[in-house]
């Protein structure tokens, strides 16, 4: 049973999430920026009626910052009532991923990562990385009965 | 592997309940803080024991009981009730309605750890 | 008995659950104690009691809390009759149980200490025992026609039934909505508890049942929950919370318009059943949700009409003639004005009714504390927003609670001091303005003790009552050694003021005087969604700021900021100045240094005056930019809770405009009363 993700582009490295956690995707022309907010936070935009913050994965992943270009994107996720928007480079395709084909990082890549990444997958001739959006925006693992 | 349901709307209760059981060989625990998540969680998958509160908002635990014994696959399921001295009422209601067992609070942890591990023993379950 | 090796480590947890669980019954009280009142049996507030006491119960015995088991069995006894006898209390019993809850708060908190434990009153036991239930009142005949398959039927209690015809009576919808669940929902996030919570929040949710299903692809577990709910949302929007199609929701009756001669039931409690007449003649129950809806298209309204004015702004820029244009906007925005007062003045609820319910937190307090206190309330004919009074009645129970057990004397010393030996705890109410409602809470006590609250800080005495107001705020202190019983160890000052000041945008102030009393001032505003505010530019960045909590705009010369030295900040200009204004000295702050973003290019012009607890600052800006109405929304996210922004709105570009609550920002930067006493 594959499962449809959601594939964007910080840097050279290509990242996925399960489209089931994405709300919607959409171009980015800047957001609010909040002073006192984590330096990893870009500011807040509006989408749908809803202030929602963004959270830079360039600054995120410890990367040097990059103009913005007409491909920039955020992916705005949801975690419990939680909607987050993640700035990325660019985002433009969705594929479909097999249970088969995520395979935990090798552990050097988990520690670099702080945690980040959850899985690897190969699609083709190149590797994605799958992320813990839950980590990513700074959630505590939440006590699951 | 033994999987047990705790069901109780304190999460005190539901804490102690899974220190007290944690020497149970294999076991895995869920909680359920409501009546109605424990008929959910039993609904989608198996289990091996459910320990029982009676007193609960929405749903009591003896509704638990009646719905969980009408159900076909549930049947067999060991219900132990976990109540507080002085219940006796609603003791015999939830008998009546087919609770496999009954734990008065305060118990110690060697007399629920008792009962629980005789039953799982018993109905033969850890998979 | 209990095993002190397993169990022991749950001894924190166990007085917070207690301490919630104990809050929980006294609400509930209340609510029994309003329902009584009203000549009506609340059997959902009695069964909540139960099960909270119930609760107690059980979790004391088993960390062997013994008195408080005795204590809340022979609670739990006489509800349970109550609860066969269909939920009806006699008044007195619900003293009576105060009472209870209150011995059951004593022994708790010994037990937290590690002191002796209290000894229980005999009598208390005596009269918890001999508590009877009240005649039931009569059946209301249900001529209230649901559609329920048996199934349902059978699962619901007559309480249930009668709440749901009640609602029906009143105008509601009664309707239930199927959620089946399974694996992949609970994955998506919807399982019976958030659905639950979700729908919860569209309407009152009377029961949920469970049901036997077949097992299909959609109800993969062979269940299905049957949700009964009144409620005023749209079909569509039930579904949509719960996650399932609109075919899962159906009707059990139609609302109905509420029948002038719907079944009275005749209240002999009320002083005076004439005047109430006369105040409801003519008068319909609104759902809050409806007017919710109401708030949030004008709202909407008011950001478009934002917009029309920027694109009349461009149109201007151009050359373009545009004065029938203007003229119309200008008609449209008065209509918008007239529409938000009409919706604001149906969102108004009577203070008076609010703090009619303090009269039972004080019966309670007397028979706790063997005080004799009289509560005066002068509340006239105000009214405010709904969500106001919600929020800021916590924090008047909590000064009336205060005043009681910390300011009160006990009835000999107050005779030994030549006073009256009956106490006198006054709460007031006026409206200030248009916008600004205040509240009084004073007593004829001991005043606030200025030593002994600094040595509790470990602070120096503080000179002057805003000065003390601010110690007493700080988190966490307690001017008693131990909690007393009454006021507990839940809210402390620091958690009236957050909702005085921060939650409410309004204003805390004391005025105290040894051996003659103390009296507390709240001001907040009579309404949250729409605020007035103005727009100013700093560091390329437009902000808003609420107009109520600004003092004045003053222009800035900027050769006459003087800067003193700064040996902290080594290198640069101190981050504070002093100017002149009308006479006296204030600091000045540029606030985008404040906001952290670096030095400023070229020198401010403008800057806004906030005045707190008598202190004043003034936060100098780069320009301003006018008055808009705004509707500002909190900022929930924790990555967006930030000390000094209280929230955004959307000025009609589409993109959050921060609002800034220069008060708080005072405090993040340090510049609280006590910092900024240097520069006076």
């Amino acid at each position: 049973m594959s499962e449809l993700h959601v594939v964007f582009r910080v840097a050279s490295t290509e990242y996925v999430i399960p489209a089931s956690e994405v709300l919607r995707m959409e171009s980015y022309e800047g957001a609010t920026p909040v002073p006192g907010a984590p330096p990893y936070l870009a500011g807040v935009v509006q989408v749908r009626g809803r202030f929602v913050p963004v959270v830079d994965l360039r600054a995120r992943f410890g990367l040097p910052p990059a103009p913005l270009s007409i491909d920039s994107r955020i992916v705005v996720g949801q975690s419990g009532d939680r909607p987050v928007a993640l700035l990325v480079d660019s985002a433009r395709e969705v594929l479909h991923l097999s249970p088969e084909q995520l395979r935990p990082p090798p552990p050097m890549v988990v520690e670099q990562c702080a945690g980040y990444v959850s899985a690897v997958a190969r699609v083709g001739e190149r590797f994605v990385m799958l992320i813990d959006f839950r980590k990513v925006i700074g959630e505590e693992q939440r006590d699951e009965g | 592997m033994a999987e047990i349901l705790v069901v109780d709307d304190s999460k005190v209760m539901r804490e102690m309940l899974v220190a007290c059981l944690r020497r149970v060989p294999g076991a895995a625990f869920t909680q359920a803080a409501s009546g109605l998540e424990a008929i959910e969680r039993l609904s989608l998958k198996h289990f091996d024991l459910v320990l029982l509160d009676l007193n609960m908002p929405d749903i009591g635990g003896i509704e638990v009981v009646e719905f969980v014994r009408a159900q076909d696959k549930l049947r067999a399921l060991p219900v132990v009730i976990v109540t507080t001295r002085g219940d006796d009422g609603s003791r015999a209601r939830a008998l009546q309605a087919g609770a496999t067992r009954f734990v008065t609070k305060p118990f110690t942890p060697e007399a629920i750890l008792a009962e629980v591990t005789g039953l799982l023993g018993a109905s033969g379950a850890p998979r | 008995m209990t095993s002190a090796g397993d169990l022991g480590d749950f001894r924190t947890s166990y007085l917070g659950e207690v301490e919630e669980l104990l809050a929980a019954a006294n609400a509930q009280l209340l609510a029994i104690d309003a329902s009584l009142r009203k000549g009506e049996s609340n059997v959902r507030a009695v069964r909540e009691l139960f099960r909270a006491l119930h609760t107690i119960k059980g979790l004391s015995a088993m960390v062997g809390v013994e008195p408080v088991v005795a204590i809340t069995h022979r609670m739990e006894s006489a509800l349970r009759a109550t609860d066969r006898a269909n939920g009806r209390l006699p008044l007195p019993a619900i003293d009576v149980l105060l009472r209870g809850v209150r011995m059951v708060e004593q022994h708790v908190s010994a037990y937290a200490d590690d002191g002796a434990p209290p000894v229980t009153p005999p009598g208390l036991l005596d009269a918890l025992d001999a508590l009877e239930p009240g005649a039931a009142p009569t059946a209301v005949t249900n001529e209230v026609a649901l559609d329920l398959e048996p199934a349902v039927a059978k699962a619901l209690a007559a309480f249930e039934l009668d709440e749901l015809a009640r609602g029906v009576r009143e105008g509601r919808r009664a309707v239930r909505v199927d959620f089946a669940p399974s694996s992949e929902r609970a994955a998506a996030g919807l399982t019976i508890t958030t659905v639950r919570e979700q729908v919860g929040g569209l309407g009152e949710i009377v029961k949920v049942v469970p049901l036997s299903v077949p097992a299909t692809a959609t109800a993969p577990g062979g269940i299905a929950f049957a949700l009964l709910l009144l409620t005023a949302a749209s079909d569509e929007a039930l579904a949509r919370a719960a996650g399932v199609g609109v075919e899962a929701v159906r009707p059990l009756a139609a609302a109905r318009a509420p029948a002038p001669e719907a079944p009275a039931v005749v209240d002999l409690l009320e002083p005076d059943p004439h005047e109430q007449d006369v105040h409801r003649r003519g008068a319909m129950r609104v759902d809050v949700g409806r007017l919710d809806e109401a708030m949030e298209s004008l709202a909407a309204l008011i950001v478009s009409r934002a917009r029309l004015g920027r694109e009349l702004a461009a149109l201007t820029a151009r050359g373009v003639d545009v004065r029938d244009l203007a003229l119309a906007l200008q008609d449209d925005s008065r209509r918008i004005r007239d529409l938000r007062s009409s919706i604001l003045r149906i969102r108004m609820v009577p203070v008076a009714e609010a703090l009619e319910r303090l009269r039972l937190v004080v019966r309670g307090l007397r028979r706790a504390s063997g005080k004799l206190v009289r509560l005066d309330l002068d509340a006239g004919q105000v009214e405010c927003d709904k969500a106001v009074a919600d929020r800021v009645f916590p924090a008047v129970v909590h000064l009336v609670r205060n005043a009681v057990d910390h300011a009160i004397e006990a009835p000999a010393e107050r005779r030994q001091r030549g006073k009256p030996e009956e106490a006198s705890v006054r709460v007031a109410c006026v409206a200030r303005s248009n916008t600004q409602l205040e509240l009084t809470v004073s007593d004829d006590g001991r005043g606030v003790d200025r030593e002994r609250v600094a040595r509790r800080a470990s602070r120096p005495v503080p000179e002057g009552d805003a000065a003390l107001l601010h110690l007493l705020c700080l988190a966490g202190l307690s001017t008693r050694a131990e909690a007393s019983t009454t006021s507990g160890r839940g809210m402390g000052m620091d958690i009236v003021r957050r909702i005085v000041v921060e939650e409410l945008g309004g204003e805390l102030l004391l005025r105290t005087e040894r051996g003659a009393g103390t009296t507390f001032t709240l001001r907040v505003p009579l309404t949250l969604a729409v605020v007035e505010a103005f727009a100013f530019e700093c560091a390329e960045q437009r902000f808003l700021v609420p107009l109520a909590t600004v003092d004045e705009i003053v222009e800035v010369d900027p050769g006459r900021v003087a800067y003193g030295p700064s040996p902290r900040s080594a290198g640069a200009r101190g981050l504070v100045g002093v100017m002149e204004r009308r006479g006296s000295a204030i600091p000045v702050v540029d606030l985008d240094a404040a906001l952290g973003f670096g030095a400023r290019r070229s020198p401010a012009l403008r800057a806004l005056v906030v005045r707190r607890d008598g202190d004043v600052i003034a936060f100098a800006v780069d320009r301003m930019l006018g008055q808009h109405e705004v509707v500002v929304r909190p900022l929930t996210d924790p990555l967006l809770k930030v000390t000094g922004v209280a929230g955004a709105a959307d000025l009609g570009d589409g993109r959050p405009t921060l609002v800034l609550d220069l008060v708080a920002l005072r405090v993040r930067l340090g510049l609280g009363p006590a910092g900024s006493r240097g520069v006076r």
